[in-house]
């Protein structure tokens, strides 16, 4: 899963993109209104941490400026502003959610899962496809009910399946949700992470659909 | 049934912000007040008429007075010319009249109508003196020498004692004889008994129009007063929150002062709007630092025992309950407006529904349309969303908003269906400095803001058992 963080103070934007990696985040990072425009409009993310106080260019017409162009992603609104009116503002501009400064970064983390999970229209917490099931509360998975051991790789690379399980997953917006922006991507990489988990995932796996991308299946083929 | 922490509301001193100015009563503007512009217009108005009618009286007075006494003269003069002309005075003869001149009135004995011929020892007169002499007044004076022929007037005393006016004519001598002394007289009741009948009637015809002037005029002050008492009601209505600004459609006199009166508007208004996006500022500036010690500190290695995040925590709570309180001062100072209700309480369903998506919760509206209270939208959206987040805090699924005007405003219930809150808690949760649930962070304080904002306003704030089984909390908010 892949986020982008739009947060002008750099200590605490330091500070937020360290606990979301170590909750396996992939991350983008934007400290101004028009880079933050700018990424929202052309590259592809889970989910979007939108501080509203930004340089540049207000948080709240950045938003404006993503709906306006059809970008669907979930915005989490992250600001100091605690009034209901700023609350309230923040919805009717697109907002999905929002989160006032001082959080603790638990509420932060399992809301943006939510979040993601909601947005690729599964109602409960449990997403399940098979023998695997993914609850999105604690960003765990679970083989016949055991947890699964994974990097942090293969993990946003599951993840992905798993909420997409329904369609193809092309292999370019997979690569694009599992690197940070500024990652030296390998093509091969992805190759590589995807048959160590299918080796994990057994008996679910991962169809590899020719020129387009990958699929979660529920088992054996038939 | 309570748990603990049930609600959560302010910690800190109990700092209550002061009520709010009640609105002055219009005192009438009286006749009779001191100080007043009426009494002022008026009381110069009384001066002026007085004034211009006494001196429109003497000068009409003496007018009638010369008319009057010219006609007498007149009359009198023709008598002498009479006598003059009928005198016989030969040298060395008696003085003698060729004819009789005692025709009306100088017939009526003692009647003031009286003439007199005087020449050395010889003494002609009329019936009515009955043979008593006409004193003058002084001695006769010398004739006039440029014009011998006409009379002179006089004042004197008749043998009665009564007041006479009278006309003195010198004849010079003739045939070597002394000059004759010629008098004529009319009673002076003759003079004042018409003059005074007639200032009588000219008194009477002044006071009329003195009464006129003055009714005039204080109809005149009253209309042209009239704009002023427009514009208490303007300001009045500014006060109430029914207008923005005073109407600019005034009288010439009063449009720059109500120009000053709306440009002080304006920049109240800007004020506070600086004020709010100072505060706004100001809790920005302390907020992302103390995020950021925040995460820096969910590090359990920087922070083994928690002391520090308890710290953060406290911090935290201060700095919200201070903003909240600050934004509070600066909303309730300013003028009301109108809000409906309608239109905030649908965002923040829209609002809620986002934030509790997880709890998936059904909130229901209910009110009349186009249901409005005096209050700033902004400080309605707080003290709504404070109650409506509470209750979706604590709800099961159900969420009710009603709204219904009263006899004393717009009550407002917000309900739950969650566990409720008994007696002696709900006393605690709306107390100012009172907090029931220290362990949960976030929006926090709710109750307690939400009834000193509704109270600041005039409102109020109670707690109720719902009929959906939780907590209902009543709203009374100035229509």
């Amino acid at each position: 899963m892949k986020l982008l963080l739009v947060e002008d103070d750099a200590p605490l934007a330091a500070e937020i993109a360290k606990a979301l990696r170590a909750e396996n985040f992939a991350l983008d990072h934007a400290a101004n209104g028009e880079d933050a425009q700018h990424l929202g409009e052309t590259e592809t993310y889970d989910a979007v941490v939108l501080d509203l106080g930004l340089p540049k260019r207000d948080g709240l017409s950045v938003l404006q400026a993503w709906r306006a162009a059809g970008r669907t992603m979930p915005v989490l609104i992250l600001t100091a502003r605690d009034g209901w009116s700023d609350k309230v503002a923040g919805f009717k501009a697109g907002a999905d959610d929002f989160l006032v400064k001082p959080f603790r970064v638990e509420e932060l983390v399992i809301r943006l899962r939510a979040l993601v999970r909601r947005a690729t229209a599964h109602g409960a917490s449990r997403v399940t496809c098979g023998p695997l099931s993914y609850e999105s509360g604690l960003g765990t998975f679970e083989r016949d009910g055991l947890p699964l051991k994974l990097t942090g790789l293969e993990w946003r690379v599951l993840s992905c399946l798993i909420l997409h399980k329904d369609g193809v997953m092309p292999r370019g917006q997979l690569i694009e949700r599992v690197y940070d922006g500024d990652a030296d991507v390998d093509s091969n990489s992805v190759e590589v992470i995807i048959t160590r988990l299918r080796r994990k995932i057994a008996p679910a796996r991962i169809e590899g659909v020719r020129g387009h991308g990958y699929r979660l299946l529920p088992g054996d083929p038939a | 049934m309570t748990p603990p922490g049930r609600l959560r509301a302010v910690a800190g001193p109990a700092d209550r912000p002061d009520p709010p100015e009640k609105p002055v009563p219009a005192k009438p503007v009286g006749f009779l007040h001191l100080g007043s512009l009426q009494r002022r217009l008026l009381l110069a108005a009384l001066a002026l008429v007085t004034a211009a009618l006494l001196v429109a009286g003497l000068a009409i007075g003496l007018v009638l007075h010369r008319f009057v006494r010219a006609q007498l003269d007149s009359r009198l003069d023709s008598q002498l010319v009479a006598l003059a002309a009928s005198l016989q005075r030969g040298p060395g003869e008696r003085l003698r009249l060729d004819r009789a001149l005692d025709g009306p009135p100088f017939d009526r004995p003692r009647s003031g109508w009286y003439w007199q011929v005087r020449q050395g020892q010889d003494t002609l007169r009329s019936e009515s003196l009955e043979g008593r002499d006409l004193r003058l007044p002084g001695p006769a004076r010398p004739p006039r020498e440029r014009d011998p022929d006409r009379p002179e007037p006089g004042d004197g005393t008749g043998p009665w004692d009564e007041s006479l006016i009278l006309r003195i004519r010198v004849l010079p001598p003739e045939g070597g004889g002394p000059p004759a002394h010629l008098v004529a007289s009319a009673p002076a009741q003759a003079l004042n008994g018409p003059l005074r009948e007639a200032g009588l009637a000219l008194a009477a015809i002044l006071g009329i129009l003195g009464l006129c002037l003055v009714a005039g005029t204080v109809a005149q002050v009253r209309l042209g007063l009239r704009p002023l008492e427009r514009l208490r009601r303007d300001v009045a209505e500014v006060r109430a929150g029914r207008r923005h600004r005073i109407p600019a459609k005034q009288p010439a006199e009063i449009r720059p002062l109500v120009g000053e009166v709306n440009a002080l508007l304006d920049q109240n208004a800007a004020n506070l709007e600086r004020a709010r996006t100072h505060v706004a500022n100001l809790a920005h500036g302390l907020k992302t630092p103390l995020a950021t010690l925040t995460l820096a500190l969910s590090d359990r290695t920087r922070d083994p025992d928690g002391g520090l995040a308890d710290l953060v925590g406290a911090m935290d709570r201060q700095v919200r309950h201070h903003l909240r309180r600050a934004r509070a001062a600066a909303l309730g100072g300013g003028t009301r407006t109108r809000t409906e209700l309608a239109g905030p309480l649908a965002d923040l369903r829209t609002t809620f529904g986002r934030l509790y998506a997880e709890k998936r919760l059904a909130i229901d509206l209910d009110l009349p349309a186009g249901l409005a209270v005096a209050c700033d939208p902004q400080d309605v959206d707080e003290m709504l969303g404070n109650l409506i987040d509470n209750a979706c805090q604590w709800s099961r699924g159900r969420v009710r908003v009603t709204a219904a005007a009263t006899e004393a405003g717009v009550a407002v219930t917000v309900a739950d269906d969650g566990p409720g809150l008994d007696a002696e808690a709900a006393a605690r949760a709306v107390r100012p400095g009172g907090r029931l649930d220290e362990s949960v962070p976030g929006h926090g304080f709710g109750l307690s803001i939400t009834r000193e904002l509704a109270e600041l306003y005039g409102g109020g704030l109670h707690l109720a058992r719902s009929d959906l089984g939780g907590l209902g909390v009543r709203l009374l908010l100035p229509a």
